[in-house]
């Protein structure tokens, strides 16, 4: 099972990152660069409510290592 | 640049492309450093019961050091009080708790021509648990910068001495591993996809939930994908999530969340959110069906002084959830913003997706509230 979720994952990840659409140039990025166009939203509420989350559901991460416990479970 | 060679057009917009704060997609060093102050606050409750509320102030500071180093650090307090049933959701006997929680992290991050290196530090504690974690994270850009893919490393060491003696000098030792990478599509499409595999062993059962006995090991995965589009006409962004987990408990999870991002007229911007949630049980969580000897709360034909893995937590069980939300943020001048953002967030049995949800147990719900404001300098 968890060898079959890391080959499609690799492979989803070269078709990402081989994708063969024209790549975008520098001077093309403005929009980019936009603060809502971050993948990373605002780290504050995004602590929060990850933590939260954490603390009434079973699931938690995804984006992040290295974040610590908490008694909440 | 030679000085006495005219740059061409196309190497002047470049130059102006890669000043662009934030083109961090293939990430540059910041050019402004950013302070921000939080205040939470978070109410939940279920027919019959008002259960657990937290304040939480808390301050993150982000500040650049020559132009390729940056150093990031936060610090909050939770004070969470309330009532928590002792197994599922039992409103008599439930626990009553008054804790402030601590937690501060810092990192420090080194842009390279092609890449970063970050290394962070995370502690927190309360009276009855104590944190600390150390992460590493790399990131390599693509010679067109992009495509961005990240390897991260994660420990953690908790220390658990519950207030009821029930254990003592209990910890649980975690170790994780991220990779991920993120593409830019189209001058306004940006995707990113992540994968985190993390081992924990120690002691994972709730001290304060009754026939509560779980196993000393958890594996968790995670595979989430993010997308980003930029709807430039109606000046608006949409930011799309889904995410996997699965872990050795029996969970397996879905979470799909969505928000629209709406520029208005004098620096007004309206968020609303969207997030759909769904959960199978833990393997070893049981319905509210007690021994018909000795009642609940303990499962049928359980075994005193056994060994057998039991829970009866709401959050082990099979369930949906839905929150919706509203952020209204104003940027007041270049430097000042502030921001207010309501949520609602309710969890219920039957909204459970692709498949039954535990019977029996009351709907939880929860509103928050965040207001903060940043500062750039």
């Amino acid at each position: 099972m968890k060898a079959r979720i890391v080959i499609a994952l690799c492979a989803a990840m070269a078709g990402l990152s081989g994708c063969a659409l024209a790549p975008v140039q520098a001077w093309e990025k403005g929009q980019l660069a936009r603060t809502d166009m971050l993948m990373q939203g605002d780290p504050l509420g995004t602590r929060f409510n990850e933590h939260i989350y954490t603390s009434k559901e079973a699931a938690s991460g995804g984006s992040a290592v290295g974040g610590g416990g908490c008694g909440c479970n | 640049m030679d000085k006495d060679k005219q740059p061409s057009v196309g190497q002047a917009l470049l130059a102006a492309a890669m000043l662009l704060p934030g083109l961090a997609h293939a990430e540059a060093a910041p050019e402004r450093g950013a302070i921000s102050v939080k205040y939470l606050y978070y109410k939940e409750d279920q027919p019959g019961l008002d259960r657990v509320q937290v304040h939480a102030p808390s301050v993150s500071v982000m500040a650049p050091i020559a132009g390729e180093w940056s150093v990031s650090a936060s610090a909050t307090m939770d004070d969470v009080s309330g009532a928590s049933p002792r197994y599922h959701t039992a409103v008599s006997g439930a626990s009553r708790m008054d804790d402030l929680r601590k937690a501060g992290d810092v990192s420090v991050t080194r842009y390279l021509p092609h890449g970063t290196v970050s290394v962070g530090a995370a502690f927190s504690t309360e009276h009855d648990y104590r944190s600390r974690a150390l992460s590493l994270q790399a990131t390599f850009d693509s010679d067109d910068k992009n495509t961005t893919w990240a390897l991260g490393l994660g420990g953690s060491d908790d220390a658990i001495n519950p207030v009821n003696h029930i254990v003592q000098n209990e910890g649980r030792q975690t170790v994780s591993v991220l990779a991920g990478v993120t593409r830019i599509f189209t001058p306004v499409d940006i995707g990113q996809l992540t994968y985190t595999h993390s081992e924990g062993h120690g002691y994972y059962s709730d001290p304060y939930k009754l026939v509560d006995n779980r196993p000393r090991k958890r594996d968790q995965d995670t595979v989430l994908a993010q997308w980003n589009h930029r709807f430039v006409a109606a000046d608006a962004t949409s930011r799309l999530s889904y995410r996997y987990y699965r872990d050795s408990f029996g969970v397996s999870a879905h979470t799909l969340s969505g928000e629209w991002v709406q520029s208005l007229a004098n620096g007004w911007t309206l968020t609303p959110n969207l997030r759909l949630y769904s959960q199978r049980a833990a393997d070893f969580y049981f319905d509210p069906v007690y021994d018909s000897k000795t009642g609940a709360p303990f499962p049928p034909g359980y075994v005193f002084g056994g060994s057998a893995f039991t829970s009866a937590d709401q959050r082990l069980s099979a369930f949906g959830a839905i929150t919706a939300g509203l952020k209204v943020a104003k940027q007041i001048d270049r430097d000042w913003s502030v921001d207010l953002k309501l949520e609602h967030y309710e969890q219920r049995g039957a909204w459970r997706v692709f498949g039954a949800g535990s019977p029996g147990l009351a709907p939880m719900r929860a509103n928050s509230l965040q207001i903060g404001f940043t500062r750039l300098w």
